[in-house]
């Protein structure tokens, strides 16, 4: 039986950094958000956090907790020290964000970001301001999940190709918002969203899934980025590493129905780049067996099968 | 010292409105001040919809019905030239949004979908699935990044500074630094919400909604309209007041009392459960006293049931509050009843706007919209859907209202706002100074327990002057209270001192004007004075705040069309 939960903040004042514990009485059925302000009104009210709605539709109140980011408001504690089995509970502010004091975080620096894949509608000739725009149910169900978007920053907290690159690589909140315009049949001009996000290193996500997998509004993010970069090739943007590792993967298993891992490298960099920085790695693989380059690739029994898949697979994206 | 043409206070969908349409066309400067990062605001709560008579579900409707339906809701307490030229201003609003790209759910022939709401009497509500106000807070805030609209984030108003009715600018705090600055301006738009936290834990409103805008205007020699007005939502959850949109009843939702009736039949047989918000929060809360309710006390319920809609229907239109019952009550509405109780809501009253055409109020120069300020149109009871109309509606002509002033007011001179300023340095220091005395979580817990037992949804005499009672010793403890927090920066703890000074001072408004108001109209309803009294109360209430005393005066109702009748539904 719980008695009291421990928790640990970070604090910042501006200036220095340090962990403060705090103890509360465990209580059935409390969010984050509770613990956060029952701390501030009983035992220290100079803890600062941001909270606004207290339902999840703000998206002021992500922090992280445990190593993981979490809607203060919407989660239970009690599903929190499910997940870690612990009572000793660490919160920290989101992570890839500049932090202004405790758990407040600043926002600005990423909506110049935002900025550049030009978040809003560039509205084509069939809408006016006297009458607005026709669109199908179809067409609005392709962005009713990606509005739901509330920036509450949780994504670019998990991403993992952000914490080593949070200069160029675009947040996920971003990338679904190039997306939501993009596929927009009331914007003219999907390309002004999708090639600046192309610029800014679109091919770079790892497609770890840390962002679809905790986002407070179910939003398919990978997918979502997949989708851009599909766009980004139609758009002519195919000279580059990304498109062409993905056309090595695409081009191999429809002709063979398998991956010819020892090209793959040359196709997405080139002989040259290959030899210059892959050589000694792949001498290392052929002397363990790993790869044979005499080896020719065979097409696997019922390639029929595989092509049909593509085939399939290509009507529906073309519908 | 700053000095900008146009100031706008607050960031949600009036402000950011404001401030797009203040700047266009025009080379005015123009800055937005907000105390939160803009797609906090308050706007994006609103769930279930907008209303404009657009007639795509039902060719029948019209804006006069519209105009009709606002004005029977707020029991004729609206002003009705001010609702006329709403409802037929809101059609073009709609295709504004649709035209920026507000996601908008659509039916069979792609025009904007529309829904049934309380007190309508088509299906006018225009909605995206059941997060309206989010989908439009996001586009007008994208907008504002696409025109370069500059904001000040974390910047707290602390006052405006009028000087013999001249208006000269504002002292407010840059929150991150901890500096107090004065700006001077040739126009302020206040846009800065309700005041629903008056109630504090009876609210379905974000926790800094507390009418910091209305408290400064009332300050400064403003008055308050209506204030005793305020909408409790019928289907707050029960066990945290966390809204379930109206769109529920709309979209054919029961009320079932602990018999399973559906209990509406006895109080509003016509409309059933999609009367207007003020009758059926009653309704709820006579069931809960005649003891038809489940639970005791602060813990009674009624049961809300959609389950007959199907998961398909639900999952589509009220996907939000289907997850928002399972996170915050943990009941899944596809195939359980859930519990809900009437939570306070919104504000009818506010800020007293005389011209309704650019949102202009007494003093020249500062002009309010929102919630924050009383048109009228929503008189003595808002209709659902009528409230994110409102703030985008008359958000656009406040900024062009306050685009007019600017270009015809030049800047005051400053004698007031310099030692405001330095009243506000003195004040910031005094109480990042101050060790000891009365924790203001104490001072507001009180107030709102005294709101809510004796200011809430039925109202006597006796409970009303022991709620006044209560608030003015609140207020006199209020002159002690430290805060617990020396820093200069980021000290929330300040920010929610005055915070609760602006609460106390708006709720002893809202107290007054009930008490004084012997009458039942609307969401105002006296338990020893049940009727409406047209004779001596069609009239609205005007609350001043003159060195510390409280005055109330009435003002006529503007009626251009339909004259006072009983209200059925």
């Amino acid at each position: 039986m719980m008695n009291s939960l421990t928790i640990k903040i970070k604090r910042y004042d501006g200036e220095k950094t340090w962990y403060q514990s705090y103890i509360l009485p465990y209580e059935k059925g409390r969010t984050i958000l509770w613990s956060l302000t029952t701390i501030r009104e009983t035992l220290d009210s100079t803890l600062v956090y941001t909270s606004a709605c207290q339902h999840g539709i703000c998206g002021s109140c992500a922090i992280k907790v445990n190593g993981k980011s979490f809607l203060a408001c919407q989660t239970p504690l009690d599903k929190v020290i499910e997940t870690f089995q612990t009572t000793e509970l660490i919160y920290e502010p989101l992570a890839n964000f500049t932090v202004i004091r405790d758990l407040a975080v600043a926002w600005e620096p990423k909506m110049a970001k935002m900025k550049k894949i030009k978040p809003w509608l560039i509205p084509t000739e069939e809408g006016s301001e006297e009458k607005g725009f026709l669109q199908s149910n179809e067409d609005f169900h392709k962005i009713a999940s990606s509005t739901d978007c509330i920036l509450c920053g949780i994504c670019a907290s998990e991403c993992n190709q952000l914490h080593v690159n949070e200069s160029n690589f675009l947040e996920p909140f971003i990338w679904n918002r190039a997306y939501r315009y993009a596929v927009d049949s009331r914007d003219k001009s999907p390309e002004a969203h999708v090639g600046p996000a192309y610029e800014n290193e679109l091919w770079k996500c790892l497609h770890c899934m840390a962002c679809v997998t905790n986002c407070p509004k179910h939003i398919d993010l990978t997918e979502e980025i997949s989708s851009l970069r599909k766009m980004s090739i139609r758009m002519g943007e195919t000279k580059n590493q990304g498109a062409r590792h993905a056309f090595a993967f695409f081009n191999d298993v429809k002709n063979n129905g398998h991956l010819n891992e020892m090209m793959l490298p040359i196709k997405t960099d080139g002989v040259i780049k290959t030899a210059a920085t892959k050589l000694p790695f792949a001498l290392r693989m052929i002397k363990t067996g790993k790869i044979n380059p005499l080896e020719r690739p065979k097409k696997v029994d019922g390639i029929e099968g595989v092509q049909k898949i593509y085939d399939y697979a290509e009507e529906v994206e073309n519908k | 010292m700053k000095k900008y043409d146009v100031v706008v206070v607050g960031a949600g969908g009036a402000g950011m409105q404001a401030a797009l349409n203040a700047a266009k066309g025009s080379k005015l400067s123009v800055v937005v001040l907000s105390k939160i990062f803009p797609t906090r605001s308050h706007t994006g709560a609103a769930q279930g919809g907008i209303n404009a008579a657009l007639g795509y579900r039902d060719r029948t409707d019209s804006i006069e019905k519209h105009f009709k339906d606002t004005v029977k809701g707020s029991d004729f307490l609206a002003d009705q030239d001010a609702v006329h030229f709403f409802c037929e201003n809101m059609p073009k609003i709609i295709s504004e949004l649709d035209y920026i790209g507000v996601p908008f759910s659509r039916d069979v022939n792609g025009h904007v979908a529309q829904r049934p709401f309380g007190g309508a009497s088509s299906p006018r509500t225009c909605y995206s699935a059941d997060k309206t106000g989010h989908a439009i807070l996001h586009a007008l805030y994208e907008q504002c990044l696409k025109n370069d609209v500059i904001f000040l984030d974390d910047w707290f108003l602390l006052s405006l500074s009028v000087d013999n009715g001249i208006f000269e600018g504002l002292v407010a705090m840059n929150m991150r630094e901890g500096k107090i600055e004065a700006i001077q301006a040739r126009a302020v738009v206040i846009a800065t919400g309700g005041f629903g936290r008056v109630f504090w834990s009876r609210t379905t409103n974000a926790i800094n909604m507390t009418g910091d805008g209305t408290a400064a205007c009332f300050n400064a020699g403003i008055p308050l309209k209506d204030p005793e007005f305020v909408q409790f939502h019928p289907t707050g959850l029960a066990s945290t007041g966390v809204l379930l949109s109206e769109a529920c009843r709309g979209e054919g939702g029961y009320l079932l009392n602990k018999e399973g009736e559906r209990f509406m039949e006895r109080y509003a047989p016509g409309k059933m459960e999609l009367a207007p918000r003020d009758l059926v929060a009653r309704s709820i809360e006579t069931e809960i006293k005649e003891g038809r309710g489940f639970g005791e006390g602060m813990k009674s319920y009624v049961l809300m049931d959609l389950r007959h809609l199907g998961a398909e229907k639900i999952m589509e239109r009220l996907p939000h509050v289907r997850e928002l019952a399972l996170n915050f009550e943990g009941v899944d509405l596809v195939n359980e009843l859930v519990p809900i109780r009437p939570s306070c809501h919104y504000m009818m009253g506010g800020i007293h706007v005389t011209d309704f055409q650019t949102l202009a109020t007494p003093v020249d120069g500062i002009h309010a919209v929102g919630e924050c300020c009383s048109v009228s149109i929503h008189g003595a009871n808002r209709l659902g859907g009528n409230s994110v109309a409102d703030v985008v509606l008359f958000g656009k002509f406040a900024g062009i209202g306050a685009r007019q002033t600017a270009e015809r007011r030049d800047f005051a001179p400053t004698g007031k706002l310099e030692e405001e300023l330095k009243r506000w340095r003195e004040e910031f220091g005094r109480m990042r100074a101050k060790k000891s005395g009365i924790k203001f979580f104490e001072i507001r817990d009180r107030m709102a327990e005294t709101m809510w037992y004796n200011v809430g949804i039925f109202r006597t005499e006796t409970e009303m002057a022991q709620a006044l009672k209560t608030i003015d010793a609140a207020i006199e403890a209020y002159k002690d209270v430290y805060i617990g927090d020396s820093s200069e920066k980021y000290n929330m703890a300040f920010i929610n001192y005055v915070e609760v000074g602006n609460l106390l001072k708006l709720a002893k408004a809202v107290a007054l004007g009930a008490l004084n108001r012997k009458e039942s109209r609307g969401s105002h309803a006296r338990a020893d004075y049940p009727k409406r009294d047209d004779q001596h109360f069609l009239a609205h209430t005007l609350v001043y705040y003159d060195g510390g005393n409280y005055r109330l005066e009435y003002a006529p109702v503007k009626i251009t069309t339909y004259q006072p009748e009983e209200r059925k539904y």
